[in-house]
């Protein structure tokens, strides 16, 4: 089912993700897919977090010595760790006929749909805590006012057209929901009853929007229609994230960010709260170094303004004392 | 096959569109498969243009009297048709397996795909002919530089990721291909051997990137390489739009915007010549309006800007005439 190259046994292989939330182990839609899929292969791994940067397209990643598989490179970490023959899940089934069309599916509408729930559809709160929750308020806030727009510019929503779209959005999700629930049927997985990348991006999809979306949601409450769907996710997370976090002892540990000290196994449930202040600490340095050059940047254009005001009143003096001197002559 | 609402065949079907080009009857890629899915439900309409507004997206739009479908509202014109119970083709496919997920595959990953050559990938040379071609060279310029950064939004492309970008739309593109080119087979059509909505989606797509990319086309020499999606493609543009206009009579006329008088039958690939200078008109009209608009509120900054500075030359002035006054006492 899985191909591991056998050397690379010796160096541990390292996911670094975005921070747990919500009972997840990861709550960002673009790393918890790849948790996933790591699982479903039975892959040791160790994972790891990153909060500093919320906006890069480097996270999640994949790294173990000098290997190193990045996010925005060749089409995702799944596609090189295929490629570079570390774990292949997909050999048997990419001539599928429905496989490409259902992974375009899902990378497509439902993709663009939990974006739009995400940052949109429900005011961004799930979104904020995901991404943000670490960063102190102004900072956070800015970013992720500036992330919401950029998914309204992908998305092509304007004043205009923004209830047509967000209609648009949720039709084609319920359909594809439709599709996969007939496609999934009974099954415990997708395509032939054996776990595929397929099922890691969807499982993943599934997961965060059953869990970080409030019920509030649309998106949610039509995942919610489809009951096999919400059996099929449950029952895997029960198998891939919660007990295997317990039967796999020590090789399945959460720590944080690799600057920090190692501290032991813990569980997915419990937020390491110590970590988050030393984290915090380094990203408020950054940021208060950008926001100190910023106010220094804002005060000498007022000096600059000021001083170019300035010019011109003792230019007037000037005149004044030049006719004084010659009023008296 | 089809269903037309017998009572709304009194009144004609107008089908407003862009231009016809590259021996295409419109060869707008939105336009196009709506006209190829009239076509296929052998739905007798009248084919009108409208080039003056190029970045709208109200077209292409169905008119009959006072019945109105644009094509952004209600999931598009295709759709609208089907509900209203004017014109359906897939009834009996909507339940296929994989129905929705190669429709959602052809309406993202292949419509992506390109749009991203057209406006990107080329140079944007055909797109310019498309729909730039009919306004004066400055103001079509601008608007197509504007959409150009409006489709780089959209596709989510930064400079940094320029080129990863392009590398992954180009292989999902090749992909979809060979899963549709499996699916097609030697078929005449994608589903059951009988027309659907989703051959007219595909079959816009593929006449587009075969007769307006140039050949240098990353995109075009992909899909040249399924010979039988370019046999399906030349085998149906043949049946339905060069045999259909002579076929079929005075019905399908090709006439300019509604506000000039018809001019009679006339052949798809004959361009009409003096109805381009009319639009150009009104077209000139507009835009040298807006242009005045734009250079007013220019000068009138600039005499606000002068005034103000005036405003300290005068003050310097005044107080040279009191000092003398003063003197003089």
């Amino acid at each position: 089912m899985e191909q591991v190259v056998g050397e690379r046994e010796a160096e541990e292989f390292t996911v670094v993700a975005r921070k747990p939330y919500f009972g997840l182990p990861t709550a960002c839609p673009i790393c918890l897919p790849l948790f996933i899929y790591l699982k479903l292969a039975h892959f040791p791994f160790r994972l790891s977090f990153n909060s500093i940067f919320p906006d890069s397209d480097q996270i999640p990643y994949v790294e173990s010595g000098t290997y190193v598989a990045y996010n925005n490179e060749n089409s995702g970490v799944v596609e090189c760790l295929k490629k570079d023959g570390i774990v292949d899940l997909d050999s048997e089934f990419q001539s599928a006929p429905d496989w490409v069309s259902i992974q375009a599916m899902i990378n497509s509408w439902l993709a663009d749909a939990l974006t739009y729930e995400l940052w949109v559809g429900t005011d961004g709160r799930s979104a904020y805590k995901i991404y943000y929750s670490d960063l102190s308020w102004p900072i956070g806030k800015v970013l992720f006012l500036k992330q919401v727009y950029s998914v309204k510019q992908r998305l092509g929503i304007t004043k205009d057209n923004a209830e047509h779209r967000e209609d648009e959005i949720y039709r084609r999700a319920k359909i594809a929901y439709g599709a996969l629930s007939t496609k999934l049927g009974e099954q415990n997985f997708l395509f032939d009853d054996r776990p595929s990348s397929l099922d890691a991006t969807f499982l993943g999809h599934v997961l965060v929007t059953l869990h970080a979306l409030p019920d509030t949601s649309v998106l949610r409450s039509k995942l919610l229609e489809h009951d096999n769907i919400v059996r099929y996710a449950e029952k895997l997370k029960t198998e891939l994230i919660e007990s295997g976090s317990s039967s796999s002892g020590p090789q399945f540990r959460s720590v944080p960010s690799s600057s920090t000290p190692r501290k032991g196994p813990s569980n997915w449930s419990s937020k390491p709260k110590s970590k988050p202040k030393r984290e915090k600490t380094e990203e408020e340095k950054t940021f208060k170094r950008r926001a100190k050059y910023f106010l220094a940047a804002q005060l000498l254009a007022v000096l600059l303004f000021l001083s170019v005001m300035g010019s011109y009143d003792s230019g007037d003096l000037e005149l004044d004392d030049e006719d004084e001197g010659i009023s008296f002559n």
